[in-house]
């Protein structure tokens, strides 16, 4: 690789003897080394049959159970609402499984992908907040099909008392998140840890975490499994401090390093993504990932995936294509939209005493009704809050969207719950042009037929 | 003296797993607290359990109906309501800085 002048970090002095190209298709050169010796062959053996520890494993697929609910951090880019939004993508919630159930999905996308040889245990929570599940589910999946690889993916603050039984239960690939080992930057990514029955914050609960992370990596790498790194990079809090933490992460002896950048979409309500915290551009992902790979062999293919998801990395099956009971498919939708004007969507959630009804579907945007609510806020007085919302709830019967300008966040989350989707995503556009977003949005996203029903489904 | 669980409450499960006293149930209409079981970890644990846990403001209160996390306390956000909608479009305005809203988006909070 060519040595450019192109400075890879935003200050410091340039790192010797690794090549650092501004490009960020260079990635990949960052990557293990599989030939040159230094791993032996059981650990390249496991590598290249992991999708997400090596480009090599692309032909594997996995499935992540979503089996382990509980967390014991809240990390500012999560919003326990949704799914975590970094660790797998929010916007709609998992269902979870029991033990057995996970197991037995397992057996079943087992079937119908015969080269699913990764199970990986994600969350939506911490999978060690919840090692009861968690171990219960990869014993069963073991006993099903003895050469699978099992994956937990943590935050590490329980890990170091988990490691033994990890290991007994036969995980070899773990992954750790490790955004930082300062607990200066720390108590800007975390506000709370659940640790020693206590809840702790700040400073402590930051420095908590990172001591048990780093012991947990030391334990697990002793232990003989093979410990990725996953890093959340946060632009501002923990980019300049990537070298210094891939650093450590040698010394510990973590075997890859994946630097992922933040999801801080203000929709999905997390804490940075509500105060305006900026995602990383694809060229600070790839200057980062230039710094820590002076200390660490990088994964640059990460899909960022959900905490249930199945089948190759980048190519999820859709579990409802496996199903075939229910289908989420609808032919149409009625979409209520809150408007003071009629013309834009102008309107509060709160202060509409009225929705006009659209039915979408494919094809067509026919408007079907005006349908009068209850007002939910009105002036400060918010005591019979409960029973406006209950108004607005049976007005909205039978819809799925809601397009207003504004919404509070308690009845946002009162909708979500009666399976009513708010957006404020087309404030103040045109209502039309609204629709039409809205109806192409739910064609991609498959939530809306395309085509007659009898053609959609196949049983399983 | 026992705890509640308010229906803003996503059903986690972290508390049942941390309760001394077995007392959280849950089942198809979500996670309730058994009152004659809770004592508040009282003898247990210097906090309740539950409340030291549970990620989400507002979803255990006490016999009282105080909330044991208060809006604000465990996510750092203000919680006032809008402030999802607030922030979109803010957003969406510094997107479309030559499209400044002329509607009376009069109810800012």
């Amino acid at each position: 690789m060519e040595q450019t002048q192109t400075s890879c970090k935003p200050s410091g002095t340039m790192p010797t003897g690794t090549g650092c190209s501004s490009q960020a298709s260079d990635d990949s050169a960052l990557g293990l080394k599989l030939d040159d010796g230094s791993l032996s062959a059981e650990v390249v053996n496991k590598v290249t049959t992991h999708p997400c520890y090596s480009p090599e494993g692309h032909k594997y697929a996995r499935i992540h159970l979503p089996v382990a609910p509980a967390c014991n951090i809240q990390c500012n880019y999560c919003n326990r609402k949704f799914d975590c939004s970094n660790e797998s993508r929010p916007g709609v919630v998992s269902k979870l499984l029991s033990p057995a159930q996970g197991a037995k999905r397992f057996s079943k996308v087992k079937e119908r992908i015969p080269q699913t040889n990764v199970v990986g245990i994600a969350g939506p929570g911490d999978p060690l907040a919840n090692p009861a599940a968690t171990l219960a589910t990869l014993k069963a999946v073991a006993l099903a099909e003895p050469d699978v690889h099992l994956c937990v993916s943590t935050n590490g603050l329980a890990l170091l008392e988990q490691v033994s039984a990890l290991k007994s239960a036969g995980v070899s690939h773990l992954t750790i998140t490790i955004n930082c080992i300062d607990a200066a930057i720390g108590e800007k990514i975390y506000p709370w840890v659940y640790f020693n029955h206590k809840r702790l914050r700040g400073r402590q609960a930051a420095q908590t975490l990172i001591d048990r992370q780093l012991a947990g990596l030391k334990a697990a790498v002793a232990a003989g499994m093979l410990v990725k790194v996953n890093t959340v990079l946060i632009p501002g809090i923990n980019d300049h401090h990537i070298e210094a933490l891939s650093q450590e992460l040698k010394n510990y002896g973590a075997l890859l390093h994946n630097i992922m950048p933040l999801i801080s979409d203000p929709a999905h309500g997390t804490y940075f993504g509500l105060t305006g915290q900026r995602q990383p551009t694809e060229d600070e992902v790839s200057t980062a990932r230039q710094a820590a790979g002076t200390n660490m062999a990088q994964m640059s293919h990460c899909q960022q995936c959900r905490a249930d998801a199945v089948g190759h990395l980048g190519q999820d099956v859709d579990l409802n294509d496996m199903a075939s009971s229910e289908s989420e498919v609808d032919s149409s939708v009625l979409v209520a939209v809150a408007s003071k004007s009629g013309v834009l969507i102008d309107q509060h959630f709160g202060y509409a005493q009225s929705f006009a009804i659209y039915r979408v579907s494919a094809t067509a945007i026919e408007r079907t009704e005006q349908r009068t609510v209850g007002q939910y806020c009105v002036g400060d007085d918010c005591d019979a809050a409960d029973s406006r919302m209950d108004a607005s709830l049976q007005a909205l019967s039978g819809v799925k969207h809601v397009l207003c300008s504004r919404i509070g966040m308690t009845p946002w989350q009162a909708l979500e719950q009666h399976g009513v989707m708010p957006s404020t995503e087309y404030a103040l556009f045109g209502i039309d042009d609204a629709l039409e977003q809205l109806q192409s949005q739910l064609l991609e996203n498959g939530q809306l037929q395309a085509v007659p029903s009898t053609t959609i489904k196949e049983a399983m | 003296m026992a705890f509640s669980i308010t229906n803003a409450c996503i059903g986690c499960n972290a508390c049942k797993l941390v309760c001394p006293q077995k007392a959280i149930v849950s089942g198809a209409n979500g996670y309730a607290i058994a009152s004659h079981r809770c004592n508040e970890c009282v003898g247990h644990h210097a906090d309740p359990q539950c409340a030291s846990i549970c990620p989400i403001e507002t979803a255990i209160v006490n016999a009282e109906h105080r909330a044991l996390n208060p809006p604000g306390s465990l996510t750092g956000l203000p919680t006032e309501r809008n402030v999802i909608a607030i922030s979109l479009l803010e957003q969406r305005l510094s997107n479309h800085t030559n499209h400044p809203p002329s509607h009376g988006e009069g109810h800012a909070r």
